[in-house]
């Protein structure tokens, strides 16, 4: 790479014209960020025959205060302050005609508490830039004054742990199947089923709002009926995420202050709705002791592709900052895309509270949280009381395991179903605080606790030949080495 | 929980590999570290020894299935202050762990303030407190006899030695006892509570050290911490050591650190005195004669309390 | 029926040895284990009744063992349950809960329904031991 400033000074900065980006100040190699800045670290591919510094240098510029041409009115303005400056351009490893750029903006280019304007910024017209081939976001570095700007989690893990009385173990969850078509008094009957059974959760799924076959009071009700005979059927705290998305704010925040006024300790919302109302909603949860499930709706439209879009540990920082206390994570195991070290970089960042720089996990930076609250990741799709050990041990103790078809299309039933999950979580659990080497014995453990549980024995007997191994579509560039050159 | 510690998840087993059995469990490697670290004291040693063997063999007899009860562990160290009985008592605490006797091998080192209230009902929660802390390990109790009081019927330390006594029968595989004081104390003590006596399997008694063998400790000390004597030194402190030893409130090795101390302090004033000069390596080292006889134990009215 | 709160009550009920186990495993990360007991299984119960202080610093389950046994000496006939408390920065909670006792007939809970407005019901989960005074309820069930 080209190391140095081409930063022209002076009156020839502003002659009417075009500039080049790397010459407007736009790549800046010496510049050290401040720990006040937003830095971010895209992925840039540009067309063939853009020098990819001035490509670099183009992102900070049109993330920021560019335009395509040089305009007087910057002198207006302490313009060197808001431009965003790329300091570093690395080949992507493996990768050839990519490079990874970090850029740093300066906070005073962002408003307080808002995921919209600073996304608006950092994704909003660059990515249609026409000299990029493609450009992805990969990762991005909060300061500490941006981060005590946003409310962060409404509940946060340890308040939903006390809330719910329940500490040491996964929580359990199964989303109600079929998605759709259910009437409210049929839907009610899995969640009674289910939850009596042993679960913690039951869900709606993303597209069940209010259709037909279901107004959402209907389910609502019906919902909340389950959700308490299970309560008095087992002594034990439950709970049911009742899907409050609908088309407008209006009609969300009505939806969500029936599920309260019903006495529901949990509502959900789908990150189609955007950031905007995804924020409104958590603070609404803040005010009204609610718990806040998000899922990722949408998401793999941007996040999956390792070229273009945005990384999902990017999304997974903004609806901690957002608000949200429960974000589907991936489940590595399960049928939907994950690779084991990318996971485990966005449970990290949900959980910790500070995440080092980890390249294998696809983390790029340090990033400290300054105590926000900390979001409950969900690890659902195509999961089973048969892969307990490997859950447990790949995503952890904070984390709810969704077991839809593992739940409900047990052949006992969906009460043998969830019983099932519960017994071979907590016979898992027993076994690791044992100190038991509970990820190879796993099997082992499981069929001893079958002996004494005829549900959990027919689930590891359905469902024993069930895994999804396809090669991962977004794996991390760097590979845990003795000596990580980057 | 009524199980004794060595567990075996296999029946009996026919013959052991002595060798190995010793090698795998590290017992070797304390025995020399007490060696080592510990000058002189080879009647304690060999005690040592020999309830490291009899474990050693009883662990064994465990796993033969030949053992059947788990046996009393509890000790009685006796001897003057600074003989090394703390010392040992770490010792001997990883010696148990190594061999299973106890689960943890830590030391909780207490004296009868620790044990005993000031008010009614204020003992036996103080005394379980400190029992729960010690389990898994052992609890070294110095100065065991100031627990019991003849002169004073209702004194508090008798309800420290009931619960002490319930807990060294009940929960031997929880917890060693060792009880540490001076020798005709400690038998005065015994003499009053037989119930201590018979729960106590090893007695040790730690004799004081003689005048090369506390000189031995001096040196030892002086080089962990990168001294030396000059000759001259060397000389005064053996005279330092015979003249100490006359004096009231001598306590052994501990003296020996004490003086070590003020001698050190001695010698970074003297060469804190004179500033106009460059230093050595080799003259922060040593100590000279002086630093040793500015001693007031040197003094001929030598009443004061260098302990 | 059998209450299902805590970390264990699916499996069936923990020996001696199993719950020294978790204790041990609480004891081994520095948390500080607590005995509560109570006779009132109402899920939002929150606060049983503590059996003596949490109990810091130990390093061995045995001292624990041995105040759950006294406790269940006193208190067999009600529910008992041991937890682990993290102090560390970020958690400041309880990290585990476990029953380790229970009543021998557990009698469950009635749902009462209130109709309301519109369809709207109001709930409350009403425990039938709970009927009798504190300290009665599982006396000669």
């Amino acid at each position: 790479m080209n190391m140095q400033s081409m930063t022209l000074r002076g009156k020839d900065r502003y002659k009417s014209g075009v500039l080049e980006y790397k010459r407007m100040g736009y790549w800046e190699p010496d510049y050290q960020p401040k720990d006040t800045d937003v830095i971010a670290l895209f992925r840039v591919t540009p067309q063939d025959g853009v020098d990819p510094t001035e490509a670099c240098a183009a992102v900070a510029g049109e993330s920021s205060t560019a335009t395509w041409t040089v305009v007087w009115t910057d002198r207006l303005t302490a313009a060197e302050k808001y431009r965003a400056k790329c300091y570093r351009v690395d080949p992507v490893p493996g990768s050839p005609g990519s490079y990874f750029a970090y850029i740093a903006y300066d906070l005073d280019l962002f408003e307080a508490g808002s995921i919209a304007n600073l996304t608006a910024s950092i994704i909003g017209n660059v990515f249609g830039f026409k000299p990029l081939k493609a450009l992805r976001l990969e990762d991005m570095r909060l300061p500490v004054a941006y981060v005590k700007t946003f409310q962060g989690p409404a509940t946060g893990i340890v308040v939903e742990r006390e809330r719910l009385d329940k500490f040491g173990r996964p929580l359990l969850g199964a989303t109600v199947k079929p998605k759709l078509g259910l009437s409210g008094r049929n839907y009610g009957r899995v969640v009674y089923e289910a939850l009596k059974g042993g679960l913690d959760f039951t869900k709606d799924d993303e597209n069940i709002n209010s259709q037909p076959f279901m107004h959402w009071r209907e389910r609502f009700l019906y919902c909340m009926e389950a959700v308490n005979r299970a309560q008095a059927a087992t002594g034990e705290i439950k709970g049911t995420y009742l899907n409050v998305t609908a088309a407008t704010m209006e009609d969300m925040y009505e939806r969500a202050d029936f599920a309260r006024e019903l006495g529901s300790t949990i509502v959900m919302i789908d990150l189609v709705i955007g950031y905007t109302a995804i924020q409104s909603m958590a603070k609404w949860a803040r005010k009204n002791d609610m718990i806040l499930h998000l899922h990722r709706a949408g998401h793999s439209t941007y996040t999956r592709q390792r070229s273009h879009g945005v990384s999902f540990r990017v999304i997974a920082k903004w609806m901690r900052l957002a608000g949200v206390d429960h974000i589907h994570a991936g489940t590595v195991v399960g049928k939907l895309e994950g690779d084991p070290n990318t996971t485990r970089g966005y449970y990290d960042i949900c959980r910790e509270d500070f995440n080092p720089m980890q390249l294998e996990h696809g983390v790029f930076f340090d990033q400290n949280w300054a105590s926000l609250n900390k979001l409950m990741p969900v690890a659902s799709g195509g999961i089973h009381a048969g892969q307990m050990h490997q859950l447990l041990d790949l995503l952890g103790e904070d984390v709810v395991l969704q077991f839809g078809g593992g739940t409900i299309g047990h052949p006992q039933g969906i009460q043998a179903g969830a019983t099932a999950n519960r017994v071979a979580l907590e016979a898992m659990i027993l076994a690791r605080n044992e100190g038991r080497d509970y990820v190879h014995e796993g099997p082992e453990i499981l069929a001893k606790a079958a002996q004494s549980c005829t549900p959990l024995r027919e689930a590891l007997e359905v469902w024993k030949d069930v895994t999804f191994n396809y090669e991962s579509t977004d794996a991390p560039d760097f590979v845990p080495t003795p000596s990580v050159a980057v | 929980m009524t199980q004794p510690q060595p567990q075996t998840n296999e029946g009996p087993l026919e013959a052991v590999d002595l060798r190995r059995e010793f090698a795998d469990l590290g017992i070797g490697a304390v025995l020399d570290q007490l060696d080592s670290e510990l000058i002189g004291l080879a009647p304690v040693k060999t005690r040592i020894r020999e309830i490291a063997a009899l474990l050693l063999v009883e662990r064994i007899r465990q796993k033969m299935a030949l053992a059947t009860t788990f046996p009393t562990l509890h000790m009685s160290f006796t001897g003057n202050p600074g003989t090394g009985k703390t010392t040992v008592a770490m010792r001997m605490a990883s010696i148990l762990h190594r061999l299973g006797f106890v689960r943890r091998g830590h030391v909780i080192s207490v004296t009868r303030d620790d044990l005993v209230g000031q008010y009614i009902g204020h003992t036996a929660p103080k005394t379980k407190e400190i029992l729960k802390k010690a389990m898994g390990g052992v609890l070294f109790i110095d100065e065991a006899y100031y627990l019991y009081r003849p002169d004073n019927e209702r004194d508090y330390g008798q309800e420290a030695i009931e619960i002490l006594l319930q807990i060294m029968e009940q929960q031997r595989e929880d917890l060693v006892v060792i009880l540490a004081g001076y020798g005709d104390r400690m038998e005065k003590f015994f003499q009053s509570n037989p119930g201590f006596r018979s729960r106590i399997a090893h007695h040790i008694d730690f004799p004081d050290y003689s005048d090369p063998e506390l000189f031995a400790i001096a040196e030892l000390m002086l080089q962990q911490q990168n001294y030396r004597f000059s000759a001259a030194a060397r000389d005064a402190f053996i005279r330092y050591i015979a003249v100490r030893k006359t004096q009231p409130l001598f306590s052994n090795a501990r003296s020996i650190r004490n003086a070590l101390d003020r001698i050190r302090l001695r010698q970074a004033n003297r060469i804190v005195s004179r500033l106009d000069r460059v230093l050595t390596a080799d003259d922060v080292m040593s100590i000279e004669a002086g630093d040793v006889l500015a001693s007031r134990v040197f003094s001929k009215d030598a009443t004061d309390n260098e302990t | 029926m059998r209450i299902t709160q805590g970390c264990f009550s699916f499996l069936p009920d923990l020996t001696d040895e199993q719950i020294t186990a978790q204790v041990q495993y609480c004891l081994d990360r520095g948390w500080a284990v607590n005995i509560e007991f109570t006779d009132d299984p109402h899920p939002r119960n929150t606060y049983w009744e503590m059996w003596g202080l949490p109990m810091f610093d130990l390093r061995d389950a045995a001292g624990i063992m041995r105040e759950l046994a006294e406790c269940r000496r006193v208190y067999g006939d009600r529910y008992i349950r041991i937890s682990g408390f993290d102090s560390s920065h970020g958690w400041e909670s309880v990290r585990i809960s476990f029953i380790v006792n229970r009543p021998t007939n557990e009698p469950g809970f009635r749902l009462d329904r209130q109709e309301s407005v519109g369809r709207n019901l109001r709930y409350s989960t009403h425990a039938y031991a709970a009927e009798r005074p504190e300290g009665e309820r599982y006396a000669d069930r």
